[in-house]
């Protein structure tokens, strides 16, 4: 496996607030990571840092790079969208594709063009004209069409309708993500991308949380749901995380085999959003 | 891959006041060609000597176009302060900084166009303005004392007062390089208001050292890099005494030494300014995110 993103002990503070603290984590090629976290939890930061638009503390290394400054050799194999804000407001839909041609080797047009075709975007059109929507397809033609190795996507659905959303991450899995390639990727909306995650990353207040693949997830964690009385007998084993739906009891635990789980109740495996919500609360807690 | 050529055709997308309002004012003083009074009254006494001719050829040329190079001095420096503050209050800047396009690249491309690209575009538009709107008064008034004095073709002539023209335009870029850059620098470092940042500086400066000293050498040495008078080498004295002697106060652009200002170590010395300032400029984008 070939090595992508190697972060240790990364750390960054605005004004006296940690937003990273000795962070450290790896990110592999063929992966498609989950950068989850609440709100200011340091998941931009983070990604910023990687996309060399922030200095940093620490060792950094995305793809044998220093991203900070070496921030232009590396954008020719990094790709970027954060959310729809970004595209600027003046730029016409035919300049946008020959400035990216004329800067970006890896940029093959007529890719682009091709998947403009299926939209309604029209290469007249200023990105101002456009709706929310159709900023996101554009950019996400241009940045289909570069053969990039690392693509980075911060809240890229912020803000569109469900159509768009479900577009968007089929488009990327279908047309865009192969084994040479990763993805990263930070999202409020967890279930939406929960089936596309290879890995997932949990990051609190500046601190991970959670690193882990999702196959080790299944093995890691298990979900109880129990009734009262079996979730009382249950919690000898140490439940993380427990709440209560329509009067059964869900237990989270980790590292318990589910053979000795199944006799309380109802065992699976945890979705990530349900995982996410435990690990955040429990750590709050 | 022609990045710089691109990056240079990116501004003049964002900016299109650069060439549209130039364009438009050149139209004008085409259109208006067509349709003068001919209230302007030659005597042949004025031109009776070749200087007398000369002065005053280059007069009527020189209000062709230099009209359309003083409106630099208005969208020059509102690109500026404009140029590195816009990517940044639109958060374009993410979209700018996910492309490999470094950002010494980024800011020489502004800087190239506001001190190159569009002077030398805008000059070479006066010089097509010129032609077109002297030829169309030419045809106008064939057969009149006013062609036969200066509205006739003189490539000499023209070639001589549109290089002073050009020599004196290469002078005030370099003059006002360094202003050019620090407002650049304002502009990628400004949080809100680029203008009142801009202002302000200098202003303050100059209001302490009154204070604190009761002197006023920031205010002196701002006048002198302003004033563009003298680094174009417009000798007052000889315009005092031709204005004594009656001669006509026509001859501006015959009593300018612009080349003189090359010899000027003033000059040299703002353009190392302009390097520091444009190196700051480098490192606060390279620092900078939408935040």
């Amino acid at each position: 496996m070939t090595q992508i993103i190697k972060a240790r002990a990364l750390g960054k503070s605005y004004r006296g607030v940690r937003a990273l603290d000795a962070v450290s984590f790896d990110v592999e090629a063929g992966r498609i990571v989950g950068l989850i976290g609440p709100n200011g939890a340091g998941k931009t930061t983070a990604l910023k840092a990687i996309l060399g638009l922030t200095p940093f503390e620490g060792e950094l290394v995305v793809m044998g790079k220093n991203p900070y400054t070496e921030r232009d050799s590396l954008m020719r194999e990094v790709c970027f969208i954060a959310d729809v804000a970004v595209m600027p407001r003046w730029l016409r839909v035919h300049q946008a594709l020959d400035f990216v041609a004329a800067v970006q080797p890896r940029f093959d047009r007529s890719r682009a063009e091709g998947f403009l075709r299926k939209t309604d975007i029209k290469s007249f059109s200023r990105v101002r004209e456009l709706s929310k929507g159709m900023v996101t397809q554009l950019h996400l033609a241009l940045i289909l069409a570069i053969d990039a190795r690392l693509l980075v996507l911060d809240e890229p659905t912020l803000g569109l309708d469900l159509l768009f959303r479900r577009q968007f991450y089929d488009t990327l899995v279908n047309d865009y993500f192969d084994k040479e390639r990763t993805i990263l990727v930070t999202t409020h909306q967890v279930e939406e991308i929960e089936n596309l995650l290879t890995d997932v990353i949990f990051i609190q207040r500046g601190r991970i949380a959670l690193s882990t693949s999702v196959e080790d997830l299944g093995t890691r964690y298990v979900q109880l749901t129990a009734s009262a009385e079996q979730a009382r007998l249950a919690r000898q084993l140490q439940p993380f995380h427990e709440r209560e739906v329509f009067g059964r009891v869900v237990q989270l635990f980790e590292g318990r085999a589910p053979q000795e789980l199944q006799k309380f109740g109802d065992i699976r495996t945890p979705s990530i959003a349900d995982l996410f919500v435990a690990k955040m609360q429990g750590e709050a807690a | 891959m022609n990045v710089m050529p691109m990056l240079i055709r990116r501004e003049l997308w964002e900016h299109r006041a650069l060439w549209v309002v130039p364009l438009v004012i050149a139209g004008l003083i085409v259109v208006a060609a067509m349709f003068p009074h001919a209230s302007m009254q030659i005597d042949s006494a004025d031109v009776a000597t070749p200087q007398k001719y000369m002065a005053l050829f280059a007069l009527f040329h020189s209000a062709m176009t230099v009209p359309q190079l003083l409106l630099l001095s208005v969208l020059l420096p509102y690109y500026l302060l404009d140029c590195l503050f816009a990517e940044r209050k639109d958060r374009s800047i993410l979209f700018w900084k996910a492309l490999p396009v470094s950002d010494a690249q980024t800011v020489l491309s502004k800087l190239l166009v506001a001190l190159a690209i569009v002077p030398l575009g805008v000059f070479v538009l006066t010089l097509f303005t010129d032609v077109a709107a002297s030829g169309i008064l030419a045809v106008r008034f064939h057969g009149s004392p006013l062609v036969r004095a200066f509205l006739r073709w003189d490539t000499q002539a023209w070639l001589h007062t549109q290089g002073i023209i050009l020599v004196a335009l290469v002078v005030v870029l370099l003059w006002y390089a360094p202003i050019a850059a620090y407002l650049m620098l304002v502009s990628a470092w400004a949080k809100r208001s680029a203008f009142l940042w801009a202002a302000m500086p200098p202003l303050v400066g100059m209001l302490i050292e009154k204070i604190a000293f009761g002197t006023t050498y920031l205010a002196r040495f701002l006048g002198y890099r302003l004033r563009i008078a003298d680094i174009l080498g417009f000798n007052h004295a000889a315009a005092g005494r031709a204005a004594a002697a009656g001669e006509h106060a026509s001859g501006m652009l015959e009593r300018m030494r612009p080349w003189e200002a090359f010899a000027n170590i003033d000059l040299w010395l703002g353009l190392v300014m302009v390097a520091a300032l444009v190196w700051l400029t480098i490192r606060i984008r390279r620092h900078q995110d939408d935040g």
